[in-house]
């Protein structure tokens, strides 16, 4: 019986064929997260909408250790987490965040979020970005699988301003002897 | 012929502003207290400093007392619109100094929207402030939505604070004096106080770990800014920063009750009768309205397909909705997100930011109460045609009370409500004039004539000036229904060309 080659020669392309997609997914899932900015995420949340991704930025708010074990937080992305305003840094406007849900494992232990007089611990989250999760009721946020600390805690300074304090006093100060001296015209 | 005012005009009016200033004055020594016990010392500067600035042109202003000439109606309103736009002049000191603000008037800005309950911010960077500031941005939220005018009515005014009462939009006396009703008012708002911060705080701290003193912190601000329907927040995420459901909820009754008329408070919470308030025209409007509102914002995230699951498009539809229609301006989305609610759901937000909620409560826009009224006036006028004509159609509705709908007051209904109309089309018109698509400009329009907070991002430090002085004007112009403003333009115009 005739073999036919031209057949056999088509099997490797026909596997090759099959096996293109998982080996294109296994790749994805292997490639390293996409570095994005929380800028990105916000702007077009859907384009990375359950993609994991790499984000940068300032933990700040209040860490919120939830009964089911994860830890929940906000991530700043805005030029105060690398120059704050008591820091030197200059206005740039709003804050720009997103939520971060960090796993019980995977959570550092930080002290103290970012707020007045400090700038908290400045991370690079590695996560899934959950864009309107069904599970959670429509919300969005990053769900995190590593944390990586860049910059440590940073205590700010800001001190009494002493012109506004004394001019301050001095108003009171001449609303009182105007009160007083209304008062004794009264009695007069 | 205009009358030109005369010196004991301006005497009275300087005399009752001044008494103002010095109650709203009085209301500094909480966040100065805030800021010593966090050693905020920055802070404790300014707020030394705006509290001279409040006592020394109080005393200045009320020096001479009119004798016994007696405040009348006009010069009550010049002293409410006044006081509305000094109490946000001299607060915004601290906001200014604080290094947040790119101008004096984007601090203005803030406190404007503040007072007004509006919501709207131009701070940069809250997410750094100083917690006595936000709690000062909070309380401004407090005092104007229980009303700073009140409060002085409610302490030194006595029998004279009716025009003070009305200037101030309150239409709405259920007890027997002003000064009583103004006194229901800021008990009923102190003990609200109480309870929401309990619960407030306490899902915070039992559900989301906050710390206690956070816990305190997060329930007490929310709470100024929900109930009195204002939408500043702690955090620059707006409610979303939470990501609860059951803080959403909690949230969203203290909405509902500021948006409801402290008569409704009385009547439920005293009056003989309890139940029957519920049949009232207005409250039966306010249903209706966000009903329909909500089944717009409804149907149009479902068209737009936003959420992927029922349950999601029903919360956080129906949060924004509430947001919208109470006036709060609370949001769990970002302005970027929102922005993107086209079509029927962009509709739904923004009709209810229109329409507002119930008079003599802390929530802006058309109000429900003439919403319900000009639909009344709709529906008798079709009946009139349709019926024959020697048929009589009743003009009387529900209101605490069966009442008459008057040619009188069925013209007030609607002159008031094409003036919220003016309002919002003149804000949309200076946007579309910079350059911002119909949609964005009209929304912030509405919402800063409404004194509501939601933002599709127009509102931002680096918008034009002329646009910020607009929002302000319709901020001011919005709480204050329009009367006592063009009270306060009548009384100058008077002064110069009077005789």
């Amino acid at each position: 019986m005739r073999r036919r080659p031209t057949r056999a020669w088509l099997l490797p392309l026909v596997v090759l064929w099959l096996a293109a997609p998982a080996a294109t997914a296994g790749g994805s899932a292997l490639a390293a997260p996409a570095a994005v900015t929380v800028a990105d995420l916000l702007a077009d949340p859907t384009a990375y909408a359950g993609e994991s991704v790499v984000v940068r930025g300032e933990l700040v708010g209040d860490f919120g250790e939830r009964s089911d074990g994860t830890v929940w937080t906000q991530l700043n992305g805005d030029p105060y987490a690398e120059a704050p305003l008591l820091g030197g840094g200059s206005l740039a406007g709003a804050n720009v965040g997103i939520g971060v849900r960090v796993p019980a494992a995977v959570w550092p232990g930080f002290d103290s979020p970012g707020g007045y007089r400090l700038r908290g611990p400045v991370v690079e989250a590695t996560g899934v970005w959950r864009y309107h999760d069904p599970a959670r009721g429509g919300e969005s946020y990053l769900d995190v699988t590593g944390l990586e600390l860049v910059h440590e805690p940073q205590a700010l300074e800001e001190e009494m301003r002493w012109l506004p304090l004394l001019l301050g006093f001095g108003l009171l100060g001449a609303a009182a002897a105007v009160a007083v001296v209304r008062k004794r015209r009264a009695g007069e | 012929m205009l009358v030109r005012p005369d010196a004991q005009d301006f005497r009275i009016i300087s005399y009752y502003l001044g008494r103002v200033l010095l109650i709203a004055g009085a209301f500094l020594a909480l966040p100065l207290a805030w800021a010593l016990i966090g050693r905020e010392w920055a802070p404790v500067s300014s707020f030394v400093l705006t509290a001279g600035a409040f006592a020394l042109l109080g005393v200045l202003a009320s020096s001479r007392p009119p004798g016994e000439h007696r405040l009348d109606w006009s010069h009550g309103m010049v002293v409410a619109a006044l006081t509305w736009l000094i109490v946000p002049a001299l607060g915004s000191l601290p906001l200014a100094l604080s290094g947040h603000f790119g101008s004096p008037l984007d601090a203005y800005f803030d406190a404007m929207s503040g007072l007004t309950t509006t919501g709207l911010s131009l701070l940069q960077d809250l997410d750094h402030l100083a917690p006595s500031l936000n709690f000062w941005r909070h309380l401004l939220q407090f005092m104007g939505g229980q009303g700073i005018v009140l409060a002085a009515v409610a302490v030194f005014a006595g029998g004279v604070g009716l025009s003070l009462f009305y200037g101030e939009a309150r239409e709405e006396r259920f007890l027997p004096s002003v000064a009583s009703t103004g006194r229901f008012i800021w008990w009923a708002s102190v003990v609200h106080l109480l309870f929401g911060v309990v619960v407030l705080g306490s899902v915070a701290y039992f559900t989301l770990g906050f710390s206690p003193v956070r816990s305190l912190f997060h329930g007490l601000l929310v709470f100024f800014a929900g109930f009195d329907t204002g939408g500043f927040t702690p955090q620059s995420t707006s409610i979303g920063y939470y990501h609860s459901a059951l803080f959403e909820g909690a949230t969203a009754v203290f909405m509902v009750a500021g948006a409801m008329s402290f008569g409704l408070h009385y009547a439920l919470w005293r009056g003989p009768r309890r139940w029957s308030s519920l049949r009232n025209l207005e409250t039966r409007t306010l249903a209706f309205t966000l009903l329909l509102t909500a089944t717009l914002a409804f149907l149009g995230l479902a068209v737009l397909g936003v959420y992927r699951s029922v349950p999601s498009l029903a919360r956080q539809g129906l949060f924004h909705v509430l947001s919208a229609h109470t006036g709060t301006g609370f949001a769990t989305v970002s302005s970027s997100e929102l922005v993107r609610w086209g079509g029927l759901a962009f509709g739904g937000v923004a009709l209810a930011m229109a329409l507002g909620g119930m008079a003599s409560s802390t929530a802006g826009g058309v109000k429900s109460l003439r919403v319900g009224l000009a639909l009344r006036m709709l529906k008798n006028q079709v009946k009139a045609v349709l019926l024959p004509d020697r048929a009589v159609v009743s003009q009387a509705y529900y209101q605490g009370g069966s009442k008459r709908l008057t040619p009188a007051l069925a013209q007030a209904v609607l002159l008031v409500s094409l003036l919220y109309v003016a309002l919002y089309l003149l804000g949309t018109a200076v946007g579309l004039a910079y350059g911002y698509p119909l949609q964005d400009a009209l929304f912030e329009s509405v919402s800063a004539s409404a004194n509501v907070g939601l933002s599709v991002g127009v509102t931002a430090p680096t918008m034009p000036i002329l646009l910020k002085l607009t929002y302000i004007l319709q901020m001011w112009l919005g709480r204050l229904e329009f009367v006592a403003v063009f009270a306060l333009l009548g009384f100058f115009v008077a002064a110069v060309r009077g005789k």
